[in-house]
This record gives C-alpha cells, structure tokens and sequence, in this order.
C-alpha cells in the first residue's frame, strides 16, 4: 500500500466517508472474531458429476443414474455415492450445499473457474482481473511472517492454470504457485537456501556490508522501506526450518501418508492429481499458512465418466476424508474452512448410456459444494435439485453468496472498498447478496 | 495571509464543464488577486440572498448537498437499483429525477410537509430513522435547517436554466501556511442569471496529499507538513483547485544552485518557496548507470565506466545523453514502452487470420522502426490513427503485401522488416476491442491522458466527462471496420471478395497439384523422385496450407473506413444512449463530418493544434513520469481538472517547447535529460527528506521486469534463451525486447512477478505495470536456483574472473563496475578481500560477492 493507494481510498471510501484507516479498522475487528483462520481449496477442476457424488438421485431412470448405487451416511436422510464410503462415515463434518451455481452466468471452463474463485464474474478478458480470496487474506489479513500468507500446490485449476494467479490488487499478494512433489519444482527450491545455512548467513552478512549507500533512505522512502521488508520476510522464510518442514513429507509416518495414498489408482483415464495435496495441505495449515488451494487432477469426463469416476473418486474420499481427520484430531477444523468443489456439475442425462465410454456434458445449473470446518455447520444439506438432478428448486443462492459467507467465515468484510486499475472504487465482492445462512454454524 | 494567482492551473477547468453550462469555458482568470484579507466562516445565513425570498433553492443548495454527504455515490443511493429503495442518479447526473422521486415516492413519507422533522429524509439522515449509511446530517445543523426549510416551503423544483453555474471561483487560490496554522477556502458560485452565491457550505472539500494539509467539510484547511497539496473543491459535480503550502521551517539559506536549463528554473523556484534545499548534482558513475538504465535499459559495461570516469570533459554528460538516444536500445525500451501503452497483445478474434504470435512482433517493429528514426511524434500518431490497411493501394497491391506477410512468418521473420515499412499501422485497428466506444477509450487513454471508462455508463465522477461527450467523440471512430468474420463481409467488400475467392481457388488448385505429386511418390517408378522434387512439393503443400489463411485475412482483418451510417451507443446497466454528433473533447461545438472524410482526419488536425489541451501534455508528462517516477500531473494518465499538475508553468514550457521542436521526442528526452533536476542525487540535502513531488531529490524507484533481468543477465555475464524457435524468434533476444511472454519458464516468472504487463486491452492504466515489490521478488533474485545457476555458469563472469590472473582488489572492482556501475570504497573492497580470503575458493568467494552484489538496494533500483 503506497501513498497514492492511500490518498485514492481516502478519497473514494465506500458511501465517501471510508478512509483506509477506517477500512483496515473495519477489517481487523471483523478478524478478532473470525472464525476460520484457516481454509483449504480442493479444487475439482472441471466439475465432477453432482449426481454420481454427492446429490444422487436413485429413481431417475437409468440413462440417468448411472452405474453407481448410493449410500447412507451417517447424517439421517442424506445419501452419497458409494465410491465414497469413508466420506460417508463423516458426514456429520460437512455441509454439503447443492445450490449454488454459476447458473451459467458466466460457464464454461474458461470463465467458471475465475467466477467461482473471485466471487466475482471475472472473465479472461474484458473485466477487472479480480482477485482469489487468498490474494485477498494476502492483503488484508496476512499470516506469520516467515511463512507464504496463500499457498498453491501445483495448480490453480487445470482449464486455466495459473492465469487466475494476477489480479489487481497486484503480485505482492499473488499466490506462491509450487509443486513440492515435484522434483524439479523451481520455487519449491527457492524456498530452500540454495546455500547450507552457515553459508548462507556469511553471504547475508557480506549482503549487509555492501547495501549501505541508500540505506538512509529506509525511513523515508517506501519503495527502499518494502524493499528491506521484503527482503528481511523472505530471508526469515528461508532461515525459518518452518515452511521446509512443512513441505517435508518425509517427516510424516508411513502410516499416516498411506491413508491418503491408499485408492491412487496405478492406471487412470485423465490426470488424476496428487492425493498427498490434501496431507501437504495440512501440514501448511499445521503450520501456520492462512490459505491452501490446489486442483486435484481433472474431471471434465465428457468420456468414461463412470470409469473415470471409478478410478479418482475413491482417492478423493479417501484423501479427503483423512485431511478431515487429521484437523479435527488437531483441534484446527473449528478454525480451517475445507472445501471441495469444481466449477461446474455434470450433465444428470448420460451421453450415449450403452456405449462403452459413456461421459457426461458439462452441466451449469447444478453442483456441489462441499464445505466444512472454519464455521460452516456439520452434518447440514443446504438446497435441493429436482428428480433428476438438472436444476435447483430450493435455497438458490449465486457464486456472490457463496464467496460473501467465506468472507464473512475470515473475518473479512466483503464490502470492503478496493480500487480497479481504472480507478473504480469496487467491493470485495462487487454485488450485493445474502449470506449462505442454512450453511454456517 | 500571502495569496498568489497560479491561473493556469486554475484554467485547467475542464473545457467538458464548459460546454455542460451551454456556454463559453467561463473565464476564471483574475481569481484569487482580489486581497484575502479575512476570509469570513462561511455561513448558511446567507442563503437566498439573491433570491426574493429565504427559500433555499433546490437547485442550488439541496441537490448540492446530497453530492456533499455522498448520498449519491455508486455504493449508496446512486447504485443501480439505488439503496434501501431510495435512488438517486449517480454522482448528482440528474437533479429532475432526483426531485421526482423524492417528491413522487413512497407516499408522503419521504419529505413530510405538514411536519419537515418527520421527514424520512431528514429522519434517516441524522440517524433518527435507521440508516444503513450512518449519521450524515446532525439535526439542526445548518445543513439540516437548509432541507427542513426547503420541505417546509413545499419541496419546490425551481428553475435548471437559472442556476447554471456560469463561475467557480475559490478563494484564495495559493496560500503559504505552516503546520498547525488554518485558514478557510471560499467557494462563490456565479449563476446564469448573473447572481453570485457563497456556496462555501454546498461543496465538498478534499487535500490530495493529507500529509500535507487537511481541508474539512466546511472548507477549513489546516497545514500539517512541509510539501504543497491540491485542494479540490467540488460544487454540485463542478470542480475548482486551489493549492496549499506548508514550508520548511526556515534554518540556514538555502544554497545558491545554479539552474542547467528551464526545467531547473521552475524546480528550483518551487523548492525555494517550499524553502527546501535541492540535493547535491550526483556523482559521474551514478549519472552513466542511471542514464543508461533509463535511456536504453541496459547497464553499462565496467569499461564503459572507466572510459566515462577518465574522461576530462566538461560537456561529457550532455555528449553521453546524444550518444545513448541514438542506440538501438534506446528505440526498443520505447517500443516496449508503446506497446505496453498500445495493448500490442489482443489479436485473433475469430477467422481473422491474425495471432499473437505473428502480428505482436510486427506491432512492436513497426513501433521500433518509428522510434529508430525519431519520426515526429504527431506523425507518429498519425500514422497509427490514420491507419487503413491498403493506404490507398490497390486492392491487388495490398493482397501481395499480406500474403509476402505470411510467407515471411518463417526464420528470421523476413516479415517483421516488410511490416515496419508500412507506412500506417493496421494493427493498431486490428486488435481486439480496438473498434467503437472501447476502440474510443484507449485512443483517449493512449494519446490524450484521460481516462474516460466511467463515462461509458454514468457521469465520471472524479471528472467533468459524461457520457454524451464520450460518444460524440466515438463518432470520429465508428466508421472502422470491425475486424472479424462476419457473415455479409463478401457481399459487402467486392472488392476484398475477389481475392478470397481467388486465394482460396489457387489454394485447392494446389491442393490438386500436391495430390498428385504425392501419389507420384508412393508410385513403383518412386526411386525417380528427386529429392528437390519432394522439397518442391512440401514447399507447395505449405503453401496451399498459407492461402486460405491469406484469404481469411483479406477478406475479414482488412482495416477500412466503412460507409457513415452507425451511430456512438453504450449500453450498461443504467441504460442505452447514443449519439449522432461528432463533436471533440472538451469543444461546445459539433464538427460536420462530410461523408467523404475520413473522420479521424478531424481528431489527428485537432491534436495538432498547438493550443490542444491535451495532447502533447499526455506525452510530455509520460516521458517526465518515465525519468522521474511520478507524473508533472500524476498519475500521468490522469489528465483532469481534479489532478492539478505541480508544476503547471514547466508543463507548459515543456509542452510548449515540444510542439516548438516539431514534436522532436528526443529534443524531450534530451532536455529532460540535460537538466540538473535528474541529474540530482538520490540523497536529499538536509532538511529535504520529506519531499515528495518536488524534486527535492532524485526519487529511487524499482526496475522494471524486463530492464531487471536484462540486469542480471549482463552482470552475470550470461543469456536466456527465449525458447521461442517455434514461433521463429532469435536465440538471443533481451528481456526488454521479447514482443509476448516467452516460453523459457524462468523468463516468464520473472518478468510475470516483477511486474510486466499483459496489455490486456480492458485495462485503460498506466498502472498496469506494476511497480511495487513482494517478497517473491527478493525469493527470486536471492535464492531462484536459476540465479545461482547465472552466478555458477562455467562460461559467466564470475568464472571467467576467477581464472584471471589479476590480483583479488581488481577482481573485486570488475565486480562493482558490472553490477553496480561503480569501483568500491576502500571499506566495501577490504571487506570483500578479506571474504575471499576466508572462502573455500576464490571462485567461491567470488560468486558470494557477486550474489550480495546484485542483492543489494543498489542493484535492483534506478537511484
């Protein structure tokens, strides 16, 4: 934040009153009674099937059902599919909302996921580059200072990558996009010293020596002032063993990785992800890092759905399900929102029922949205969808309401006034629109 | 109290205000020479007086303050759908239907005139009734007494025409004042029945710097620290400046500083009321890297630094600034810098045959090609307004061109050289978006400085632009083609038709020939084949693969002027307007177009009138933003009544002296250049820190993306390969001239993370290239494995000096001249020495010094 930035919000705050200060107030006193401090993003990038998963509907005819039978949880009166047992078993932890949509408004694998990520229907080009919620923890409530404030395991999203990865709130809060699995991850590695710690201690030390002569120009300007912030946060991150530890899976029981690893399917259709996502997710939260989003593998199965389905469904129950253990035996589920959701549902009629690789079409007007923990309630269903599955008869809510109730969960005011590049005083999120209610605690 | 008339900037009063009232730019030349003597607490009691009765006006007072307590702004009752069922037209755009709803509205309840205090108005204004905007009025506040007095008298809409504002003055409008001191703005309104208002009360104040001054809502002002500060002031929607000085306390005298050109005379007079001591003139070594670094975004090689040092003369600084404008460099920091401006990236719409990756290299050397021979810059623009695709060729001619186009879409990009010298840029018009109203927008962003995106919907609100003023502009652009497919095209250009169908014919004929040859091929008699034979064939099959696409682009990316006929129209959510006048910025007259001009004829004879108030500012003021970080007028894009400049006499003089010299930009770049202002020291002399936006000192700022890495690259002494083989890019390319993102990922990372541009066609903003830092980009610079790879590299200079037989001091200056441009102190080289003594190696030893080097403030900023 320059002074510019300052002088622009003083003079454009909300109803012309809103000053930074006034801002930053508001922003902090609604932190001091958040009640998710934490939040993890499985992104199920492509949009799985609604009707195979979590919102089967068992007397649709067969060209609609599909193959998979359902289950019941131990929620009374909620089914799931049966490739997720163990997500049954702890239905009582999560919410699952089945009405929020994009409503198509704005669809497609392009443009949904900037929606669904925002808040705010961003598209790829032509609007505001608005920003995830993370980029926005980044500005307004950030996280230790030793540690990345918004983590990105791999991927974004699959359709899109990183491009959501910018906003206009600029690259000092963009995400910290790594893949510690990945052996030649470059940025895993620059948070690692590339030096041993000695060394790299002499070398900051000789840095000292040698960055003297504008050094008098730290009080007074804030370009050299963020730049030495900068560099003192960074090199506390690299000195820190906190984030390393974090990304060391090694450190981790076998036993323990083995509950996320167990259904990772040796063969599949498409990409698949990496279920370790959800156990380094954790151990980043564990740590302190306020936001973990990473996309697990694809699921645009416009072919073999139910083959696709049966190879990642199982390891996302199970991935999933033991990151819900593990932050509840913890203590930090109560303060870490988890969510589980794709950018769209799948089409409730089956393409080609009888052929081999049977798939399903994209599918706007239903999906599902998993969420737990951080203040959303356990063991809830909100909204309902018609006999097959295609649209929402009950609690319709938009992808605002849905990004309004994770704000609200943060302790960020959604209202909050930030300006464009064009100068335009905008909310957090831009329209106004109720809360999800049915689905907080 | 001192009171001094500044009235050009007054002046500044923005000519789309003017023509708002329906009558000429009101003159406010004379205001503020009248003597301040006490300004009298602007009081309410005076309402009306030039009215018969004590009524307030509904006009003048009430609509007034519903602008001054913000009731009508975007996030409160000027929403959409208004707020809580009450609207208002955003930012005061329609004070009639305002009153009819306030009047007609939710049944008597809103203004109550049997009983005013029960008002809902006035009730959920002072908070009596729940407000979801908070307490505005506090009840029986004088502001209050004006709404309950205008209820009780009926709620009367008076007459538009009479209340008009002709004039307004505020006074005073320069004032020298110390922290902690106060004094009060006045603000008089003169109307169009000639009477004249204090309307003090009825405005809003705001101090564009608050570190200097603070102005409150009744137009005290109360000085806080040493710097000066626009105040604005704001009248219904109209806007008038004043400007406010806090001084240094006075110590010892300020030194006698002798100025190098007009630039310095102004700086300096400046400084001197400000009583701030200009900083010393920097150092030989400083000025070359920051000048090079500037001028062609390259460091300078250690012997570049030696030969400059060493060299005795006196004029060596102005000789090195000729020197450097005419390099290569110099031409491609520029044209990265214009294409940034331009959005050199939006190709492809559908079926145009145009992309990114052929057309953005061509963009960019058509731009560099410009820039290569200083064509003045008013032809510059004029040959990319102008811009038609045949530019008056035959329909014959200009198929050939495209079609040498595409086959110089191969090695060595043959085609980049064949581009640059048209004499138009079609591009320009060939982007996406680039057409119509948003086509209109970023021409009024690229070459005037305004920022005119809010008047697509609504009356700007930090601004005198409303919407009609936008598409009376558009006008002059409407009659572009729409690059695209459209499915008439070939019944509506004969002409282009001919072509298409005749490539597409020559393509299946080929297509024939090629099936043919094949067969020959796979035939029994095929040992016959020749290899040149096969090569022919192959030749032939790329190009019968090339034109249907050369056939595409004739037929649907032809830049054209179509027949007059389609009309300026935006539509938002608040509605559709159009228009049919053709009418320019800020003019109170329309222009008759004749159906055979082209109407972008009129806009290029309007910039160039030496008189335009925008044009060569919005230039100017880019290049001086460009060396000195901030804008004359700043943000530089952001030419507006509401933004005055700082310097507004050497804006002038500038943009005076630029139209003088033909347009001449280096004659600019070189004045700028010369004067002692940038050739300043970024250490403020004593007493000076606190400044700002005066030129106390040379102001650091962070290096841009492309000039950082190109940076690293020559301090290391190694490249990057773009990895761009594919889309027929050199190997060795610098960062500040890759015409997109390149594929090598370490390249895109650093250039996505310190900050370049995406040019996304949608954002109108300088701003786009993001200046600020993050710890990512300390991550990256300190600890990228890639950087250490850079220092590591077996061929670099680290490893080269580590062979070298010279002593460990000079290896140690070699090190400073290639990163920082300059030889160490005596400290910084023993301290240096004695690292590498305790180093494992020398080689060691020496890439730790290169790592701290180019960590080091010094390194990563323009200082």
């Amino acid at each position: 934040m320059n002074r510019r930035d300052v002088l622009k919000l003083g003079g454009l705050g909300l109803c012309g009153v809103g000053t930074l200060d006034l801002i930053r107030a508001q922003a902090v006193a609604a932190a001091s009674n958040a009640k998710a401090k934490h939040m993890i993003v499985c992104w199920l990038g492509g949009g799985p099937p609604h009707t195979d998963m979590f919102d089967m509907k068992p007397n649709a005819s067969e060209e609609y059902r599909g193959i998979f039978k359902p289950i019941q949880t131990n929620v009374v009166g909620l089914q799931v599919g049966e490739l997720l047992p163990q997500l049954a078993a702890r239905a009582d932890k999560y919410t699952v909302i089945r009405s929020v949509t994009t409503d198509n408004k704005p669809g497609d694998h392009a443009r949904a996921p900037l929606y669904w990520n925002t808040g705010n229907p961003r598209l790829p080009t032509g609007t505001d580059a608005y920003p995830m919620y993370g980029s926005v923890v980044s500005k307004l409530r950030p996280g230790p200072a030793e540690l990345p404030t918004f983590a990105v395991l791999d991927e974004i999203d699959v359709h899109t990558h990183n491009e959501l990865s910018s906003s206009f709130i600029g690259p000092a809060y963009s995400p910290f996009i790594m893949n510690p699995m990945k052996d030649k991850d470059a940025v895993t590695k620059m948070l690692t010293p590339q030096l041993e710690m000695p060394a790299f201690d002499k070398n900051a030390d000789l840095l000292k020596l040698l960055d003297t002569k504008l050094r008098r120009l730290d009080k007074q300007d804030e370009v050299v002032a963020g730049l030495d912030q900068n560099q003192q946060t960074a090199f506390n991150l690299l000195r820190s063993p906190k984030l390393r530890q974090a990304l060391d899976i090694s450190r981790e029981p076998v036993k323990s990785i083995e509950r996320f690893t167990r259904n990772k399917p040796t063969k599949a259709k498409y990409p698949i992800g990496d279920p370790l996502h959800f156990l380094l997710a954790r151990r980043l939260v564990e740590a302190g890092v306020p936001v973990v989003h990473f996309n697990l593998g694809y699921w645009d199965w416009h072919g073999d759905n139910f083959t696709a389905g049966k190879q990642q469904i199982p390891m996302f129950d199970s991935g999933l399900a033991a990151l819900l253990d593990d932050l509840e035996m913890r203590g930090l589920l109560d303060s870490t929102i988890v969510l589980a959701l794709g950018e769209m549902g799948r089409k409730p009629k089956i393409d080609n029922p009888k052929a081999a690789g049977a798939g399903r079409d994209h599918w706007d007007y239903a999906q599902f949205v998993i969420a737990a923990g951080g203040g959303f309630n356990r063991g809830c269903v909100v909204g309902a969808t018609d006999k097959l599955g295609e649209r929402v008869t009950d609690k319709f809510y938009k992808v605002e309401s849905f990004g309004r109730t994770l704000y609200h969960l943060l302790g960020i005011d959604p209202d909050t006034v930030v300006n464009t590049p064009a100068n335009r005083p905008v909310k957090l999120i831009v329209e106004d629109a109720p809360i999800i209610k049915e689905a907080i605690a | 109290m001192l009171v001094r008339a500044l009235s050009f900037l007054v002046l500044l009063a923005v000519p789309g205000f003017a023509r708002a009232q329906g009558t000429p730019i009101p003159s406010l030349r004379g205001i503020g020479q009248a003597s301040q003597v006490d300004t009298p607490i602007p009081s309410l009691r005076g309402i009306g007086q030039a009215s018969p009765t004590d009524t307030p006006s509904y006009q003048r007072h009430v609509a007034a303050l519903f602008s001054k307590f913000g009731c009508n702004g975007g996030t409160c009752h000027g929403a959409v759908k208004g707020q809580a069922g009450f609207r208002l037209a955003l930012f005061g755009g329609d004070p009639a239907g305002d009153h009819a709803r306030l009047i007609r509205e939710f049944g008597a309840r809103r203004l109550n005139f049997s009983d005013p205090n029960a008002s809902l108005l006035l009730m959920k204004a002072t908070g009596q009734a729940d407000h979801g905007g908070g307490v505005r009025l506090r009840a029986g506040s004088a502001e209050y007494e004006v709404l309950r007095k205008w209820i009780a008298a009926g709620a009367v809409a008076d007459d538009a025409a009479r209340s008009r504002l002709k004039e307004l003055r505020v006074s005073p409008t320069e004032t020298v004042t110390k922290p902690g001191e106060t004094y009060r703005l006045k603000v008089e309104a003169r109307f169009a029945d000639n009477t004249t208002e204090d309307v003090t009360a009825f405005c809003s104040f705001e101090s564009l710097d608050r570190t200097v001054a603070n102005v409150d809502d009744s137009g005290k002002v109360t000085g806080i620290g040493v710097g000066d500060a626009g105040l604005m002031v704001r009248y219904r929607a109209h806007p008038a400046a004043a400007r406010v000085i806090v001084p240094q306390a006075a110590t010892t005298a300020l030194p006698d500083v002798k100025p190098n050109n007009f630039i310095d005379t102004h700086v300096l007079a400046k400084l001197k009321r400000l009583n701030l001591a200009p900083a010393a003139v920097c150092d030989d070594a400083t000025f070359l890297r920051r000048v090079h670094l500037d001028v062609t975004g390259e460091l300078p090689t250690p012997d570049q630094v030696r030969a400059f040092l060493a060299d005795a003369a006196a004029d060596k600084r102005a000789k090195k600034i000729d020197e450097l404008l005419t390099k290569p460099g110099h031409a491609d920091l520029w044209a990265l810098k214009f294409c940034d401006l331009l959005k050199a990236a939006d190709f492809g719409v559908y079926a145009d045959a145009l992309s990114l990756e052929a057309d953005a290299p061509r963009f960019q050397a058509w731009i560099r090609a410009r820039l290569g021979e200083n064509t003045p810059y008013d032809v510059f623009v004029e040959r990319i307004l102008l811009a038609t695709s045949k530019e008056g060729r035959s329909m014959e001619e200009y198929a050939a061109e495209v079609k040498a186009l595409f086959e110089g879409y191969s090695p060595g990009r043959p085609d980049l050289e064949i581009y640059s010298k048209r004499r138009t840029l079609d591009l320009f018009w060939q982007r996406r978006g680039s057409d119509g109203v948003t086509g209109t927008l970023q021409v009024a962003h690229a070459f005037l400085g305004l920022r005119l995106e809010c008047a697509q919907c609504h009356r700007h609100p930090h601004d005198n632009w409303q919407q009609e003023d936008l598409l009376d502009f558009a006008n002059f652009f409407m009659r572009v083609r729409t690059v695209g497919f459209g499915g008439d095209n070939e019944k509506k250009f004969p002409d282009a038709a001919a072509f298409y169908k005749k490539f597409n014919d020559d393509a299946k004929a080929l297509e024939a020939d090629v099936k043919k040859r094949k067969e020959r091929t796979t035939a029994k008699d095929a040992e016959a084949i020749t290899d040149a034979f096969k090569a022919e064939t192959a030749a032939m099959e790329k190009r019968a693969k090339m034109m249907p696409e050369v056939a595409r682009r004739i037929m649907q990316a032809e830049c054209r002027l179509l027949p007059p006929g389609k009309d300026a129209k935006v539509t938002s959510t608040l509605g559709t307007r159009e228009s049919k006048t053709y009418r320019l910025l800020g003019e109170s007259e329309g222009v008759a177009v004749p159906a055979d001009r082209d109407p972008r004829e009129f806009v290029v004879a309007w910039m160039r009138k030496p008189d335009n108030p925008f044009f060569a500012k919005a230039i100017v003021n880019r290049v001086w933003a460009h060396y000195h970080g901030r804008g004359i007028i700043d943000p530089p894009d952001n030419l507006s009544a509401f933004n005055p400049a700082t310097h507004p006499e050497l804006l002038k003089e500038l943009c005076d002296g630029f139209v003088k010299s033909k347009y001449d930009l280096r004659w600019l770049h070189r004045t700028i250049l010369n004067s002692r202002t940038y050739q300043q020291s970024s250490t403020p002399a004593e007493g000076s820190a606190t400044d700002r936006a005066n030129y106390a000192y040379f102001p650091v700022r962070r290096l841009p993306a492309e000039v950082l890495l190109d940076a690293m690259n020559t301090a290391t002494g190694t490249t990057e390969k773009m990895d761009m083989k594919y889309q027929h890019w050199p190997d060795e390319m610098t960062a500040v001239q890759v015409p997109f993102m390149p594929k090598n990922p370490f390249v895109a990372f650093v250039l996505e993370n310190f900050g370049r541009p995406r040019r996304n066609a949608a954002v109108q903003c300088d701003c786009e290239r993001d200046g600020s830092g993050s710890i990512f980009q300390v991550l990256t610079m300190a600890n990228h494995p890639r950087m250490w790879e850079k220092i590591k590299e077996p061929t670099g200079r680290v490893a080269k000096l580590a062979k070298a037989t010279s002593d460990e001091s000079s290896k140690i200056d070699e090190l400073f001249l290639a990163t920082l441009s300059r030889l160490p102190s005596e400290a910084e080289r023993d301290a240096c020495v004695r690292f590498l003594k305790v180093a494992a190696t020398t080689e060691k030893g020496l890439q730790s010094v290169m790592w701290s080097l180019v960590n080091t403030r010094e390194f990563l900023l323009q200082h």
